[in-house]
């Protein structure tokens, strides 16, 4: 089996389309450099991979937005947000302790890189709860359609409605419910 | 049409070009209009970036399971001992696979008897089924957290203490403590859970070599000890640290005696009250050193408690067959880092190393 190598631009790629191959090599590439800071700095190998995962998405969210650009190498970008992650974390458990910040790695500044991601966070958090108040088949029914793009015959079938009609009606009630729960402070 | 519906198919691109241009004149002219849609654009962005996310989120940990995930399920010892390790195994005094170490009646080259030894020297394994209730008391009132986040596993037969002997994984405890074990796991303030396979066992010395299924974690450290082989002197001042609960408990005293219960010259004697759990933790001098692993303690007599001497687990290393794994039990004969630091930093430093470990039977 030959081995690849990609470029930090195959890995930016990989984010953007999902690239199954690219994704899985990108995660192998970083993940000590995280684990080790972590582990370092009062982690242990769990919240290591939480925050590696984290900063991973974080990542993946950026690379989505159009205006996207990386001014650094991205192990360097990898590393930033970890750190800010984890600084951010030890410090919510109120738990600043054996730290040893003896940065090794260069930094860089992703102070709104990590201020949209928990903005972006408290969004999908708050549309979690939502549906999962709705509970099913309603929350599946509206990833089918608004997400999945699946038509209303497609429902139908897959939910066993008698018709399309029927399933229609169902999705604008589930629609409505979750609008309210969403919207309500 | 219902108002969703012309949101959907405006949002879709599924309008004529003159319904289109009417929502959008509404949307200018609308106020509640414009505002509903808003909403539901909202709301729809919402459901995709969800999906998105729980998408990626699941993408992630299954590439992180499958690259660098704990094996979940229980391995067999007995198993993966004759598939893996089964032609590594050394046993000093001749004899023996797993099987043997159900017994220990075996005479060593030193000249002492085990079996003797079993009446008077209590093993310092824990046995949770036994100690179990006082075991939750003691802990329920002291750190329900740490305690909450092992609850997620099935306890264990029985729980002790071991220490790693490098930072590539390999760790060393009483073999009393894993006979008949049909799967060993470890867990720290380091390691969540981490499953562990048999590599070496000496049934004499009571000691057992395992290595750690996952190293990453353990190899980003420092190792703190040292295998310096130096001359432990009577009064020497002692420590130990391990696990007689689920929190590790330091523990000193002093070298009593240059040997061990009759005599016997692969053991020190020493001053530290040691309790059930103890076994397998280490001795260490003021300096870092590791001088012995806590073996068990005299029945009749309290804060007598017995280590067998690092010094033998040369010898254990010296027998392993497998060139591979021999090439890694190197053991740390540099100074030790924690000399001259302050006791509470040194068990900082050495806590990552030293295990609680969990010994399932079938």
């Amino acid at each position: 089996m030959s081995k690849v190598t990609y470029t930090d631009l195959n890995f930016i790629n990989g984010l953007k389309h999902n690239d199954d191959v690219v994704l899985r090599a990108l995660y192998k590439k970083y993940y000590n450099l995280v684990l080790k800071y972590v582990v370092n700095n009062s982690g242990n190998s769990e919240s290591a991979a939480d925050i590696y995962q984290e900063t991973l998405i974080v990542l993946y969210e950026n690379v989505q937005k159009p205006s996207f650009e990386l001014n650094c190498q991205l192990q360097t970008y990898i590393y930033s947000i970890a750190k800010n992650l984890w600084l951010k974390q030890l410090r919510k458990n109120g738990n600043i302790i054996r730290f040893k910040d003896d940065d090794e790695n260069e930094v860089v500044d992703v102070t709104d890189e990590i201020s949209d991601h928990y903005k972006k966070d408290s969004d999908i958090q708050k549309m979690n709860e939502s549906l999962e108040e709705l509970g099913e088949p309603c929350k599946t029914i509206l990833k089918d359609f608004y997400v999945y793009k699946l038509n209303m015959e497609q429902i139908s079938e897959k939910f066993g409605y008698t018709n399309s009609d029927n399933a229609k009606t169902q999705k604008y009630k589930c629609l409505q419910r979750l609008k309210r729960r969403f919207f309500e402070d | 049409m219902r108002a969703t519906d012309l949101f959907d198919n405006y949002l879709f691109g599924t309008l004529t070009e003159q319904d289109k241009l009417e929502v959008e004149s509404r949307l200018k002219n609308e106020v509640e209009f414009a505002i509903a849609f808003e909403k539901h654009r909202v709301l729809i962005e919402g459901l995709n970036q969800h999906e998105q996310h729980v998408n990626i989120k699941q993408i992630f940990s299954t590439i992180h399971q499958q690259s660098f995930g704990k094996d979940a399920k229980i391995i067999s010892i007995k198993e993966s001992f004759a598939k893996k390790h089964g032609k590594l195994v050394a046993v000093a005094a001749s004899v023996a696979v797993i099987a043997v170490l159900s017994t220990f009646t075996i005479l060593s080259a030193g000249g002492y008897l085990l079996k003797q030894q079993r009446n008077d020297i209590t093993d310092l394994k824990r046995d949770v089924t036994e100690l179990k209730y006082s075991q939750e008391a003691i802990i329920g009132g002291i750190s329900s957290a740490k305690t909450n986040r092992l609850k997620k596993y099935a306890p264990a037969n029985i729980e002790g203490t071991g220490f790693a002997i490098n930072n590539k994984g390999y760790f060393i405890t009483s073999l009393h403590m894993v006979k008949n074990a049909d799967s060993v796991f470890v867990t720290n303030s380091l390691l969540e859970r981490v499953s562990a396979k048999l590599v070496a066992v000496d049934n004499c010395l009571d000691i057992a070599i395992f290595k750690l299924d996952q190293v990453d974690a353990i190899s980003m450290k420092q190792y703190p000890f040292s295998f310096n082989n130096h001359q432990s002197e009577i009064g020497d001042k002692v420590f130990t640290i391990g696990y007689p609960r689920k929190d590790i408990v330091y523990g000193e005293g002093a070298l009593s005696s240059l040997s061990g219960y009759n005599n016997d010259t692969t053991m020190f004697q020493i001053s530290i009250p040691v309790n059930p759990g103890n076994s397998g933790g280490p001795l260490i001098d003021e300096k870092g050193n590791v001088i012995g692993m806590i073996r068990g303690k005299l029945s009749n007599a309290e804060g007598t408690g017995f280590a067998i001497k690092s010094d033998l687990l040369k010898q254990i290393i010296d027998s392993v067959k497998d060139e591979t794994v021999k090439a890694e039990l190197v053991l740390n004969t540099k100074k030790s880092t924690l000399k001259g630091l302050k006791r509470s930093e040194q068990i900082k430093r050495m806590e990552p190393f030293v295990f609680n470990i969990m010994v399932y039977k079938k």
